[in-house]
């Protein structure tokens, strides 16, 4: 599903040349659940951002589902994140103006779908997370947990075969958090969905098949779920 | 260096690097107000002190004056003046226009000073260069001989001995050039521009012998000039004025009062949006900047430097748009005086275009001072709302998490309150008259009135936000993007009504101002077709260029009535005369004709009665028709008498009917011919009105009277034969041309108001990148980002654009039924120009989706990542 070709990602601030990310090469399978880990500054969310086209590489390639984004436009991004790419963002990032269904039907809208498809996806994915109840409700009327729900069904409303998630319970305690985890993961493995996820949070990352280590922009080692280290 | 001054100037240049397009706007804004204000002030200065300069300059040492007006006065006069103690010298002085010609063309008019050269060619700060060679006493007292001003007879080209072709009146001369004038200081003169003539080759050139227009008196020091004058007037007629010569410079600042008074107010519009365009910025700064002022407080500023802080920082914006706009307002002033000069010397009396650039020179620096001063003094007002906010702001909250702004809510409902209260106060304040002739209390009705709108403004932006439900009805794409805009531009009315606000100024006033200058225009026009109803008007050549050709070049021999009246298919020919006189101290025009012709011919515009009626009466029992504006300034009215010296002696005039006029804000009194002729003893005509026969070829008729006429011109310029319709609309050219200055002064507001939409699409569009980052994280593409923030753009300008056609409809009879009615007494019959203020619209529209468009392509191109990692 996601190939990482010698990938690298370096910025200037000023004089200073940072180096976020250096030569990762890896692949991660259709229906895989990969997480990342590592601390602070070590290059885990950039990896996330160039696999979802928000920001671009300096060296190396990103291939999803077979196709090299190599030289994609701005609007061929777009569409690849429109159709494959769903992402939930550890400070949820809902439109403030929108109600709970509103935030949810966004992507759906953007894509240009009917609207009553989109009634129905969106009913459908209220259904799923457990927010039903607080359809009408805005971002300020909910608690951490619940907009990072809304925002789970706001990633997956779409049907992306790719879901990124970036420090999902980063905002939240450990016990929303724990089901937080658990609602991606289900909702993950039915709908068939690769799922990367960033976290700092060994809890977290044991809903993944196996967890990659980073370090200094470079992936250190993987460790599947039984525990077993792998050298990349 | 003060510690103080070092943490402000940290401060602020922390803040210009963080929001350097902002910043800029906001400099920009303030420095269009600035150029706007300060070029209308040192173009109305520039203008009346040229007339001054040149009414100062003839005068020389001359303390008194004696003038019969524009009929000039009796060169026998002057034999009485001189034997009245206390007066030294009493010189005869002739002051016309010549216009010079270039083969056909008439190129420029000059003025030209007849003088008695042999006793004043030393007196009155000129001296006169010519080759020895020639005796100068001939030289100085032979006809058409002038003498240029250096300046001149460069510009002209000219040298001593060439031949000049003058238009003088109707007549057309090759002058000699017998020297040149030079100033006797080394400082520029008024000389230098002129040009002069011995007294008795200028009364042969002008037509006026044993005649001058004035009389220059230089009085002794043994009695006061006062004592002088009364002495004068006790043994001159008393039609003529003994005055000092500084009175003719007030009483043109008088007539011209309120037309450089309305100018003015109109050129602080652009101020007062600035002042908009400073709140705004001011206000997003503290809002910006809330957790750090929260961090001053937390280390001891007090809560007085907080607020001199951003006083300050308004006071630079202020400082630094202030010095730009003194630059770009001495430019602008300019173009303008040649535009005022022109639209004075059209209206009220012949005013020169200034010497500009040399007189610029000379006061660039207290132009900038003003400027700047202006700049830092209006900023400094926008700026006291948010400075005062700041040093309120609550420490503990503002360094607490969470967002202090939206904590904080904008009491909107009382803001409506006390909108609707200032409009109630707007109608209140439109009821008193004027003091002192100023409509005072129509201007702050005009400031209470955009207050009370203002004030209206938040609610308004509110007001609209409605719930709709998006998923599952039919709004699609576009409705969500709606939506969002809506519901962000709603979240803040506070900065977003200050913009709405800023844009409602500038379009009230913009279509206050339509609504009135078409309305006026509409007036104009229904008069002249009511009242000018001549098919053929034949007068001077130079006719069109108003008073700039003098009185000489503005009047036909009487004799050309007969000749008219020959011409086959004439049907009628009136003899219309009108000359200038003061009337208790008012300049007013004195209108000749054959009212008797005029009743069965045309007609005047009267207040009550039957106009033929009232003419013939008017005709039959001596009596005057006075035009509106004058009877409200001398308080008659019909059935009242006024009396008026005449070169005969004072007379009392039965007052028959009052008129509507618009063709001048002086006044207007109408008599028939034969009386004014017996009390005046001027048999000259102004224009001769034609009336053909029914059925009769205008272009015909007109080919013939040019052929009789040409002949007669002696030489000189054909007359001007003007149809009726040429006429017409010469008249509303002439209208156009006084209202061109206006549109330029609105522009320049609605521009400013521009600024402001930038500015706040701006800040808006800063303060959502996290908003937009995650649109477009989620499939949102670049050209649905832009259409996001046009909307919002959009709908600041619908609710703008809506308060300001409100705002402008009560602007515009503001204007029409107080301001315009208690400054220049006119009654204006109000029209909505539909056609003019859909385009008011549209303009608007699409200057607030270009102001958004900028914006909008900005944010669409913000880098995803950084956006989403604001916080």
């Amino acid at each position: 599903m996601v190939t990482l070709r010698q990938l690298s990602k370096t910025y200037s601030r000023g004089e200073a040349t940072v180096t976020a990310l250096r030569d990762v090469s890896l692949e991660i399978k259709v229906g895989e659940f990969c997480a990342f880990v590592g601390p602070s500054g070590c290059g885990k969310s950039t990896l996330l951002n160039l696999v979802a086209g928000l920001d671009l590489p300096t060296a190396g390639e990103i291939v999803l589902d077979g196709r090299s984004t190599k030289n994609l436009t701005s609007y061929e991004w777009t569409k690849i994140r429109r159709e494959t790419i769903g992402i939930v963002f550890q400070a949820f990032h809902l439109v403030h103006g929108l109600t709970a269904e509103e935030n949810i039907a966004l992507p759906l809208m953007l894509r240009g779908e009917n609207r009553r498809e989109i009634a129905k996806r969106v009913e459908d994915m209220l259904d799923r997370v457990g927010m039903s109840h607080r359809r009408g409700h805005r971002p300020a009327e909910l608690s951490g947990g619940e907009q990072q729900r809304i925002a789970i069904a706001r990633a997956l409303a779409h049907g992306p075969r790719l879901l990124l998630a970036d420090e999902p319970t980063g905002n939240i305690d450990s016990h929303q958090g724990a089901g937080i985890m658990a609602l991606i993961r289900e909702l993950a493995t039915s709908g068939g969905q690769t799922v990367l996820l960033v976290t700092h949070s060994v809890q977290a990352s044991q809903s993944a098949d196996y967890v990659w280590t980073m370090r200094d922009g470079q992936l250190i080692s993987r460790t599947e779920r039984s525990t077993e280290l792998v050298t990349p | 260096m003060p510690a103080f001054v070092r943490v402000f100037l940290l401060l602020l240049i922390s803040h210009v690097r963080q929001w350097p397009l902002r910043t800029l706007l906001t400099i920009v804004g303030v420095a269009l107000g600035v150029s706007a204000s300060v070029a209308v002030r040192s173009a109305n200065v520039d203008v009346l002190r040229s007339f001054e300069q040149t009414v100062m300059t003839v005068a020389g040492p001359t303390t008194l004056e004696v003038s019969g007006g524009e009929t000039g006065l009796d060169e026998q006069v002057m034999t009485r003046v001189r034997t009245i103690a206390g007066v030294t010298t009493a010189s005869p002085v002739i002051l016309q226009t010549a216009v010079r010609m270039r083969g056909e063309q008439a190129y420029q008019a000059v003025q030209v000073v007849g003088l008695d050269l042999l006793a004043e060619s030393n007196t009155r700060g000129f001296r006169l260069d010519q080759p020895a060679k020639e005796s100068q006493l001939l030289s100085m007292i032979q006809p058409e001989t002038v003498f240029l001003g250096a300046k001149l007879a460069a510009e002209w080209n000219l040298s001593v001995d060439d031949q000049v072709d003058l238009l003088i009146g109707p007549r057309r001369l090759t002058c000699r050039m017998a020297g040149v004038l030079q100033s006797e200081s080394d400082r520029p003169s008024s000389w230098e521009r002129m040009a002069v003539m011995d007294i008795a080759a200028a009364q042969i050139t002008f037509g006026m012998v044993g005649k001058v227009d004035r009389i220059d008196i230089v009085t002794d020091e043994k009695k006061t000039v006062e004592e002088v004058a009364q002495d004068l007037r006790t043994v001159l007629p008393p039609y003529l004025t003994v005055e000092r010569p500084v009175n003719r410079t007030r009483q043109v600042e008088q007539m011209v009062r309120a037309f450089r008074l309305n100018l003015t107010v109109l050129s602080w519009v652009g101020l007062l949006v600035g002042m908009f365009l400073i709140y705004n910025t001011m206000a997003f700064a503290v809002a910006q900047r809330r957790r750090e002022i929260g961090i001053y407080r937390a280390i001891g500023m007090t809560q007085s430097r907080v607020m001199v802080l951003f006083l300050i920082e308004g006071g630079v914006f202020g400082f630094l748009g202030g010095i730009t706009g003194s630059v770009a307002g001495v430019a602008l002033a300019q173009e303008l005086v040649a535009l005022l000069s022109r639209t004075i010397s059209d209206l009220y009396v012949p005013v020169g275009a200034g010497e500009g650039g040399l007189r610029w020179a000379g006061q660039f620096w207290s132009i900038m001072l003003e400027g700047i001063v202006i700049g830092c003094v209006v900023s400094m007002i926008g700026a006291v709302g948010p400075s005062l906010d700041a040093s309120r702001t609550a420490t503990v909250r503002a360094l607490a998490p969470g967002d202090y702004e939206a904590s904080r809510q904008l009491r909107v409902g009382m803001l409506g309150v006390m909108g609707l209260g200032l409009l109630l106060v707007t109608g209140l304040l439109s009821l008193p008259g004027p003091i002192g002739g100023v409509p005072v209390f129509g201007y702050v009705a005009t400031l209470s009135l955009l207050a009370g709108l203002a004030c209206l403004a938040p609610i308004c932006v509110t007001g609209w936000r409605g719930r709709r439900r998006y998923v599952g009805g039919e709004f699609g794409v576009h409705g969500v993007m709606r939506g969002i805009a809506v519901e962000h531009a709603s979240r803040s009315p506070g900065r977003n009504g200050v913009t709405v606000s800023a844009l409602m100024v500038g379009l009230a006033i913009m279509i206050g101002v339509l609504v009135m200058v078409r309305s006026f225009r509409h007036t104009v026009d229904l008069w002249v077709t009511d009242t000018v109803m001549a098919d053929l008007v034949v007068a001077p050549s130079m006719w069109l260029r108003g008073t700039e050709v003098g009185s000489v070049g503005r009047s036909l021999p009487p004799t050309w009535s007969n000749v008219l009246a020959s011409i086959p298919d004439v049907a009628a020919v009136d003899s219309y005369r009108d000359v200038r006189v003061s009337v208790k101290g008012q300049q007013v025009t004195v209108v000749s004709r054959d009212l008797r012709l005029h009743a069965q011919w045309s007609r005047y515009l009267v207040r009550r009665g039957d106009s033929s009626e009232q003419l013939r009466r008017a005709a039959d029992i001596h009596g005057l028709l006075v035009s509106e504006i004058l009877a409200n300034r001398l308080d008659v009215e019909e059935g009242s008498t006024l009396e008026i010296l005449t070169p005969s002696g004072p007379a009392r005039f039965p007052i028959v009917a009052v008129f509507y006029d618009y063709s001048t804000d002086g006044g207007k009194l109408l008599m028939d011919r034969a009386l004014y002729q017996s009390l005046w003893h001027d048999d000259l005509v102004s224009v001769f009105p034609v009336y053909l026969r029914a059925g009769s070829s205008l272009d015909r008729v007109r080919a013939r009277i040019m052929e009789q006429l040409g002949g007669e011109a002696g030489g000189g310029l054909p007359p001007l034969v003007i149809s009726n319709s040429e006429l017409r609309q010469e008249i509303l050219d002439i209208f156009d041309r006084t209202f061109l200055l206006t549109y330029v002064l609105e522009a320049i507001a609605v521009l400013i108001a521009m600024l402001g939409i930038v500015n706040t699409l701006v800040t808006s569009v800063l303060e959502r990148r996290r908003e937009f980052a995650t649109l477009r994280a989620i499939g949102g593409s670049e050209k649905q980002i832009r259409q996001l923030v046009l909307w919002e753009a959009a709908y600041l300008g619908v609710v703008g654009i809506a308060l300001g056609l409100i705002g402008g409809g009560l602007l515009s009879l503001l204007l029409i039924r107080v301001i315009n009615k208690q400054s220049f007494g006119w009654t204006i019959q109000m029209i909505l120009p539909i056609g003019a203020l859909i385009q008011a619209v549209v303009l608007a529209v699409i200057a607030t989706l270009v102001a958004g468009y900028f914006p909008a392509r900005w944010a669409a191109r913000q880098p995803i990542v950084e956006g989403l990692r604001e916080e």
